[in-house]
């Protein structure tokens, strides 16, 4: 029954082995989705490429779907799946800052370790700002700290906030994410423009 | 449909919904395994705080953030699952570029400013973004996307307030892009 | 829009069916034969007769007892306030959220402790947390809280302790008429028995 690692069925070092593969597998569905590419993403923000929206949205539903799904056939225990924790003020004002990162770099973590990979400098400068900007929230921290750990709601689903299951909510987003697909192919034909 | 190809040279990209499907089985497929989703802005973190510990040993441990880190990993900060993940990225991405004929060393920028200019804003944007993602802890991989695939509401509400800023001030960097 | 409209055709289905499913389908946190080994060999599930005792006492409004004895055994009697769930009748509808939730303390007891462990085995299997087993049963029960054996001279003092407790408890119980010494409060102190400790970790995560 999984999860495998937090139910001691492999190693720790195994779970780390994995990682390295699981990795090669996000890396390698990244840049050939085009993530690679600071002008594909920052496309979304304009309308004249919508593959951060789709494959964004499409990985989460699939996600969702499968775990869903593997809970219900009992193959995966949901109780020992990690459900990111809700600082509301931090998450809300570290996500403003991001976006502010995310339309000047035209990157994210992720994706630029991937725009590195294939040789894209503008991707490596941006890797030098993470690690200027982490350090300096370190540094900085004790200006933070105390909105880091404000309003703390524990591990809370968006399910069960609204009252509704799972499987509801997932037809929900399912529905939602299908009405933003719509939207976004006819914002590609009406915004398009020269690729560079 | 947006088959983007630069040259007749590189291989298209993925349909991006074939892509989408392909990630979120890469997603389920850590959700399953290690019990956790994908992430990226963790690893950094802990390069951070290896760099910190082997230089200066003294401010590491008064730093009170770092600290709490060193707690949670016993052993080397490197050791961790991110940082396997994020060196597989490399990897994959490499491949990827290298099979479809992507690998060139640029600055990927709009013909309409300078790549200086370009490069400028990549630094601006990943010092705001390496900050911003501790503060939120997670970025887009980690707490917007792992965090969507198991509902939670933190992953939920930092995708929003990525996005939602993101738009609100596409409108004043708009010469850098279109 | 080819991809879109076949994405659609495959992902709207699946999301009706999972959102059709009762959700206490869909999670499941049921323990592993593994997970119930362990808990068992531990002896997780026992609570002493004393912190029973005690409890009642003090009339403490967490606990719930439940006699898993047929209903004649039941009537004939029973510890106070507590619920008759016979052990053949565990699993109906009725009793799921008497026996699945987090607001009470649960203790099963039977005669000796079989039929207990049974239930506590099989619901403790179904994921249920907050239940326990009286150790020793209803006949632990009789012989040494309701008409607890004095201590010889040479026990040591928390023999005595336990002895004066036992004997209070026995009174406000109802039990064999003893004329108490003095009414000390009992040394026991666990109130909330060791309810977690679960086998499991919660992994950590994030980015």
């Amino acid at each position: 029954m999984g999860p495998l690692a937090p139910n001691e069925i492999i190693s720790e070092n195994t779970n780390f082995l994995i990682a390295f593969f699981i990795g090669i597998g996000f890396g390698w569905v990244l840049e050939s989705s085009g993530f690679s590419s600071s002008r594909k993403l920052a496309g979304i923000f304009y309308g004249y490429d919508t593959v951060v929206l789709k494959v964004f949205f499409t990985a989460a539903i699939t996600a969702m779907l499968g775990l869903l799904f593997m809970s219900l056939f009992g193959w995966i225990d949901l109780d020992l799946v990690y459900v990111n924790p809700t600082f509301l003020s931090s998450a809300i004002v570290g996500g403003v800052v991001m976006g502010a990162g995310f339309i000047m770099g035209g990157f994210c973590p992720g994706t630029s370790f991937c725009g590195a990979a294939i040789g894209k400098i503008d991707a490596m400068v941006f890797i030098a700002g993470l690690f200027i900007g982490v350090y300096g929230f370190a540094f900085t921290y004790g200006w933070w700290e105390k909105l880091y750990l404000a309003k703390y709601l524990g591990e809370p689903k968006v399910s069960e906030k609204l009252g509704m299951s799972d499987g509801l909510f997932g037809l929900l987003l399912i529905m939602a994410a299908i009405g933003m697909f719509i939207v976004a192919e006819w914002a590609e034909k009406k915004f398009a423009r020269e690729e560079y | 449909m947006n088959s983007n190809s630069t040259t007749g040279r590189s291989r298209k990209y993925l349909n991006p919904y074939l892509g989408g499907v392909l990630l979120g089985l890469v997603l389920l497929a850590a959700n399953y395994v290690s019990g956790r989703g994908l992430g990226a802005s963790g690893a950094i973190k802990s390069v951070v705080a290896t760099t910190i510990e082997t230089v200066d040993k003294d401010s590491f441990s008064t730093m009170p953030f770092m600290a709490e880190y060193a707690e949670s990993h016993s052993g080397s900060p490197m050791k961790s699952w991110l940082v396997f993940q994020m060196l597989g990225v490399i990897v994959g991405g490499f491949l990827s570029g290298a099979f479809a004929g992507r690998l060139k060393l640029k600055v990927e920028h709009s013909p309409k400013i300078t790549s200086r200019r370009r490069l400028i804003f990549a630094l601006a944007g990943g010092v705001l973004f390496g900050f911003g993602s501790q503060l939120g802890r997670g970025c887009t991989s980690g707490s917007a996307l792992s965090g969507m695939a198991v509902l939670s509401l933190g992953g939920f509400i930092t995708m929003m307030a990525i996005f939602g800023t993101a738009f609100a001030l596409a409108y004043f960097f708009r010469r850098n892009w279109i | 829009m080819k991809q879109l409209k076949l994405l659609a055709l495959i992902v709207i289905p699946l999301g009706i069916i999972i959102a059709a499913v009762p959700a206490d389908r869909v999670s499941q946190s049921r323990l592993t034969p593994h997970e119930l080994l362990q808990e068992a060999g531990a002896g997780m599930q026992f609570i002493a007769p004393d912190a029973v005792a005690d409890l009642l006492v003090q009339k403490n409004p967490s606990l719930r007892l439940i006699d898993v004895r047929t209903p004649e055994e039941f009537d004939a009697f029973s510890l106070p306030g507590a619920l008759n769930i016979p052990l053949s009748n565990l699993l109906a509808d009725e009793y799921t959220d008497i026996l699945n939730q987090d607001a009470y303390v649960n203790v099963f007891y039977s005669n000796g402790s079989v039929y207990a462990n049974q239930a506590w085995m099989i619901t403790r299997q179904l994921g249920y947390d907050n239940n326990f087993v009286l150790e020793g049963g209803l006949n632990y029960w009789f012989g040494n809280i309701l008409s607890p054996e004095a201590p010889s001279e040479t026990s040591p003092n928390e023999e005595f302790a336990k002895y004066d407790f036992r004997k209070s408890a026995a009174a406000a119980l109802g039990g064999g008429g003893v004329v108490t010494t003095d009414q000390a409060a009992p040394a026991v102190k666990a109130v909330k028995p060791p309810v977690t400790a679960k086998a499991k970790k919660k992994p950590s995560g994030g980015c």
